[in-house]
């Protein structure tokens, strides 16, 4: 298997923007979570999402790029939506290794924010 | 007349998974004996299409590659052996969504098969081309296998749920026969997902396959995440790491009231204690974790990396409160829990939970007070120090000439060591969290089945967490001893 040395610079960018919409998403479920209280269960979403946006940063290289205006979507599952489609870009062999588990991960996030 | 499908190859690939995603965003429990109809198909013909495709060049495959396919698809064999025997989900209508997958599949096969398929390949360009191929026809395999497991749980719980409402003989056996389908597709799902690879694969090496569910899983799920978090806390604690660590803490503290709660509404939780004093100091942990992770939040940056275990212990301890507590997007109904685990034994292990949890909150109590390695992006430190000093100064009193950080720092968003009024903010809501937390687990103590039925004085301590055994008193009856600032 490949290492995250050996992402193509094409995948390693769609990857980071894949990251930084997961990382506002998670921002967002949270959010929306404590404005409904601690019992919300949006919190274990957040926490979902936050796994997610972890798995594809460490696919990234160190030196990867991930600063940024934050996405102007505040919608969890549009956000989710757009990091899925991003996904797409991204071919399943030139790596970085995991995209697969990543996918299943943002489809099943997508399933658990859509009512 | 039919246009001709004039997609290639690669194209085609690329719509099969395609498919496959979006049918896991939308699959339910309704799908499940389509999808499981047509699986086998689907599992054929990528078969087909794998043994189609131009051989390695001598010395260049590996091992596993054509023992891996194999092996796939004599599993889906076996499972339609064992559906045929059992008689379910039998005859009826296919899955679309699948049976376009198997279509496409065997579109490509017949392509490669009047096209290329003699072709050997020594080019490295076109090896590269049939890796890519193979790794999207198992990559494809690995999402709808996932997609097919999904459906079949969703079937279970719903029919579980059907055993509240009483049920017939024949719902009775679709659970065990439900069960099994989602453990074979589970391996199936490892097995593919060991090929395309990843290190969070790696990072599960040595579950087994047929991983425990229901109270067990959440169990082993519980105490698995606080093993992982005093690892990590103690190898490598950084924001990120804290801040993975206390956003779990809070979904412990959710998921706990949750099914405290359904646990009082089904008499297996005293209602009096739930409403009185569980629900109160849970959720007053839950708000303190969720301030304390908000702190770890501002010291990181979105490249900030969290340690790979820790990730999947979080991930395990999220999947296994959804199997107990949630229905799709929600909460599930206090009868649906009662109907899939033993509440009275969920409390129990969510007791030791929060017993636990105090000791995670002493560690993290400690690393801010103590750990002059913190830091954080050069304007958030800025930002929060003066939050902090505004609000904690007496307005008369105001230092206004202090510079926690250089303009230069600022501008350019350097990381920095964090200012000292950003850290003394850290150990007063550290010091906040270890108190709110030894109050959820003194009001979690009347959880203990075995605790009520030792007579009093009999000599068992009550749960405290390991690391603050020895200090004294359990936290019960003492004030948690607060950390000097530095």
């Amino acid at each position: 298997m490949m290492t995250t040395d050996t992402i193509d610079q094409d995948a390693g960018d769609t990857l980071a923007a894949v990251a930084r919409l997961l990382h506002h998403a998670a921002v967002r479920a949270w959010a929306q979570a404590e404005s409904e209280g601690p019992r919300s269960s949006l919190h274990l979403l957040g926490l979902g999402i936050h796994i997610a946006s972890c798995q594809a940063v460490a696919m990234l290289p160190p030196d990867a790029n991930l600063e940024g205006q934050p996405p102007t979507q505040d919608d969890v599952a549009q956000l989710l939506r757009s990091a899925e489609e991003l996904t797409r870009a991204i071919p399943v062999l030139d790596q970085p290794a995991g995209i697969s588990p990543l996918v299943v991960a943002i489809c099943d996030l997508m399933r658990e924010a859509t009512p | 007349m039919k246009r001709q499908d004039e997609r290639s190859v690669g194209e085609l690939l690329l719509d099969a998974d395609f498919t496959t995603r979006q049918g896991l965003m939308d699959v339910s429990g309704q799908d499940a004996s389509a999808m499981l109809r047509t699986w086998g198909e689907v599992v054929q013909s990528a078969s087909e299409l794998w043994a189609t495709l131009p051989q390695p060049f001598r010395g260049t495959n590996s091992p596993i590659d054509g023992a891996t396919m194999h092996r796939l698809e004599s599993m889906s064999q076996a499972m339609h052996r064992d559906q045929v025997r059992r008689g379910w989900p039998g005859d009826g209508p296919s899955d679309e969504r699948l049976l376009h997958v198997a279509e496409t599949f065997t579109r490509a096969a017949d392509l490669i098969g009047r096209r290329g398929g003699h072709i050997g390949p020594t080019d490295p360009a076109i090896r590269a081309d049939l890796d890519a191929a193979r790794m999207r026809i198992m990559h494809t395999l690995y999402v709808s296998a996932h997609s097919v497991g999904v459906a079949a749980q969703q079937h279970v719980a719903d029919v579980e749920l059907a055993t509240t409402r009483g049920m017939s003989d024949r719902g009775r056996r679709a659970v065990p026969r439900g069960q099994d389908a989602i453990n074979r597709l589970a391996a199936f799902e490892q097995l593919a997902g060991a090929y395309v690879g990843t290190q969070f694969a790696r990072a599960a090496q040595g579950e087994h396959v047929h991983g425990p569910h229901g109270a067990e899983r959440l169990q082993r799920a519980l105490i698995g995440w606080d093993i992982q978090a005093h690892r990590t806390l103690a190898a490598t604690p950084t924001p990120a790491n804290l801040l993975l660590a206390s956003r779990s803490q809070a979904g412990i503290a959710t998921a706990a009231a949750a099914i405290l709660h359904a646990g009082a509404s089904t008499g297996h939780v005293d209602t009096h204690a739930y409403e009185d004093r569980l629900a109160p100091t849970l959720d007053a942990t839950q708000r303190a974790w969720t301030h304390v992770a908000a702190r770890w939040a501002e010291m990181t940056t979105p490249a900030s990396r969290t340690d790979s275990d820790l990730v999947h212990a979080a991930g395990e301890l999220r999947a296994a409160v959804r199997e107990v507590a949630h229905d799709k997007t929600t909460w599930a109904r206090p009868e649906v829990m009662a109907g899939r685990v033993d509440l009275g034994e969920a409390a129990e292990y969510f007791q030791q939970a929060l017993s636990t949890a105090v000791d995670v909150a002493c560690v993290t109590r400690d690393v801010a007070a103590q750990d002059a390695n913190l830091s954080g992006p050069a304007r958030a430190m800025s930002h929060r120090a003066n939050a902090d000093i505004d609000r904690a100064a007496d307005p008369n009193h105001r230092d206004e000439n202090v510079v926690w950080v250089t303009a230069g720092d600022v501008y350019a968003n350097r990381m920095v060591t964090i200012p000292a009024p950003v850290r003394a903010g850290l150990v007063d809501a550290t010091d906040a969290l270890v108190q709110t937390a030894s109050k959820a687990m003194s009001a979690a103590a009347c959880l203990d089945r075995g605790a009520q039925d030792r007579p009093m004085g009999s000599g068992q301590e009550p749960a405290v967490p390991r690391s603050r055994r020895p200090e004294g008193p359990a936290p019960a009856a003492q004030e948690v001893r607060r950390v000097a600032r530095p």
